[in-house]
């Protein structure tokens, strides 16, 4: 058997694409739907946007989530949280809910078998060809998706509540789910700057093979990139075959984020800065986006980058400690624990490599670097011997000295990276994520959509 | 468990201290590129903290991050003030009326922090 690794079939065996290009078919398959508008979930304690659903509709069809092709049912939340299986076998992490409320179900008056057309920025965007109308406990499904201590005692550290933003997307759902396949019938136009980095999974596939690469390592990032990120990738890369990774594929997730968080175009601009101005090489660098609204679901949230980083064509998947993770809900290596000997509790018995219908990506779990003032570098945790004089990169530092006006120090921050920072500063008025950015980001989402005229149910 | 709170010093802050005994407990961080002061912050000190500033966390290090900008500012002319990095730093730090004024002036803080002046070099 040859010892180079080759590029790993989608999960599930093929990639699911759901997007209607066709104007005259997806105008015939609108006829007669009942038209629903998409709304963002607003958190129950203070009302701002949490999620929209509609980045789940484009994650679902572009292939980023294959093999799923819609809304779960029941059966298929069921079939997730007991075991983190899709219905088919095939794993997946968090359920994935259509939900509404009952006076909008009132409203709409759909059941099994009616099509809904849902309308995005006031234009025709998808359809969702209803399987079932179910109805769910916002808590409870909240509760069973994260894990509780006394039930996943490998991992979980302390009982989920209100300040976990991911909790709280699942408590904030209204408690009726529409379940059922779901079709793009037509495509969002992506604005500057997200076009650059709209890469789904077809598309990544072509690029990764037209650039050459064989190896393709996947870095997932919600942040604005600091040095110890960068020490992350260039390291990590190294572990690849019979050479380092050809590639190092930088995934940003884009969507609702937490107050404090940086700006998603100083996400993706910042990383797009490294290659830039080549601290890495752009001939080994490319930066990405998926559309999802976090749930920061440390393990489970890495077993959804697994999936979608495979599905995008890369072969590695790089872990650092508290991946994914807000808090200290879970415990600090719980992904690592996860990619290395498998969280049972979860119906996880294996590693995700190692269980049947699971991922051939392969995991690269790495502890952290710091500065070692007595090094006089940034170091490797496990290789440096100085832990008691070691200084750690910490992104809330980082952002603290941003808030101060203090520009960072080049060896924990690229100058271009920061004056990536400032120029977002200067377009919102504030370097982070705030009330009006999250409003406002909800009112005008990373897409326009062109108008589309369709014969459509009110 | 105590967490630590640190307060970043560029060239003005640092002449600011300068002959005092805070001067001493200045650390170098990331080769000497910062300055900084460490203050231990008793436990149920950073409880309060955290109360009172809902966005504070603790980090990875087990420092107290995220405050805001008004908060550290703050911090820092109750250290020149009393000349010291110890406890009653906090004390005289939460006093009502100080806490009031942070509270007061942070809540502008969320809605807008004049940018630097750098040039972009896209």
């Amino acid at each position: 058997m040859s010892l180079k690794i080759q590029t790993p079939p989608p999960h599930g065996g093929k990639l699911v694409d759901l997007v209607i290009r066709d104007i005259d078919k997806a105008v015939s398959m609108a006829a007669g739907a009942v038209e629903f508008d998409i709304r963002p979930t607003r958190s129950i304690i203070d009302g701002s946007p949490i999620r929209n659903v509609y980045r789940e509709v484009m994650s679902i069809a572009y292939g980023f989530f294959s093999p799923l092709e819609g809304f779960m049912t029941r059966n298929e939340v069921e079939s997730v949280l007991k075991e983190r299986r899709l219905l088919s076998g095939w794993l997946f992490p968090f359920p994935i809910i259509f939900d509404i409320t009952e006076d909008e179900l009132r409203k709409l008056n759909v059941k099994e078998g009616d099509r809904l057309l849902l309308r995005l920025k006031g234009q025709p965007f998808a359809i969702l060809d209803i399987e079932e109308v179910w109805r769910f406990n916002p808590k409870d499904i909240a509760d069973r998706t994260f894990g509780t201590p006394e039930r996943n005692p490998e991992v979980v550290r302390r009982r989920f509540d209100e300040k976990h933003p991911g909790w709280l997307i699942y408590r904030s759902m209204g408690g009726v789910a529409l379940a059922g396949k779901v079709h793009v019938i037509n495509e969002p136009i992506f604005k500057d700057p997200y076009n650059r980095f709209w890469y789904p999974p077809a598309k990544s596939r072509e690029e990764i093979q037209r650039r050459g690469w064989r190896t393709v390592i996947a870095h997932q990032t919600r942040n604005v990139p600091h040095t110890g990120h960068e020490h992350l990738m260039k390291n990590a890369a190294f572990m690849g075959d019979i050479e380092p990774c050809h590639g190092i594929l930088v995934n940003a997730i884009i969507g609702a984020k937490r107050l404090g968080d940086f700006v998603d175009e100083a996400i993706l601009e910042g990383h797009e800065a490294i290659s830039k101005y080549g601290y890495i090489s752009p001939r080994r660098h490319m930066v990405t986006m998926t559309l999802w609204d976090m749930r920061y679901g440390n393990p489970l949230e890495s077993l959804l980058h697994g999936i979608i980083r495979q599905n995008m064509g890369c072969t590695h998947h790089m872990f650092g400690r508290d991946h994914a993770a807000v808090g200290d809900y879970y415990d600090p290596y719980s992904t690592q624990i996860l990619w290395e000997r498998g969280i049972p509790s979860f119906g996880l018995t294996a590693p995700p490599y190692d269980l049947d219908k699971g991922l051939k990506i392969r995991p690269v779990n790495i502890k952290e670097f710091w500065y070692c003032p007595k090094c006089g570098e940034i170091a490797y945790s496990d290789t440096c011997g100085h832990a008691d004089v070691a200084q750690r990169f910490s992104g809330s530092f980082i952002r603290g000295l941003i808030a101060e006006g203090i520009e960072p120090p080049p060896i924990i921050f690229r100058p271009e990276v920061y004056r990536v920072i400032v120029k977002w500063w200067r377009v919102y008025n504030y370097p982070f994520v705030n009330r009006r950015y999250l409003e406002l980001k909800e009112r005008e989402l990373e897409v326009d959509l062109k108008p589309m005229e369709v014969s459509s149910r009110r | 468990m105590p967490y630590k709170i640190a307060v970043i010093l560029d060239k003005s802050r640092i002449e600011r201290i300068r002959g005092t005994p805070v001067e001493k407990e200045v650390k170098d961080l990331y080769g000497g590129y910062l300055k900084v002061i460490e203050l231990t912050v008793p436990d149920e000190i950073a409880q309060r903290i955290l109360k009172e500033f809902p966005r504070a966390r603790i980090d990875a290090r087990g420092f107290i991050e995220e405050t805001p900008v008004a908060f550290k500012r703050e911090l820092f002319e109750v250290i020149v003030k009393l000349k010291s990095t110890g406890p009653e730093v906090f004390g005289e730090l939460l006093k009502p009326d100080r806490l009031g004024k942070i509270k007061e002036t942070a809540a502008k803080e969320d809605e807008y922090l004049p940018p630097p002046n750098v040039a972009y070099c896209g």
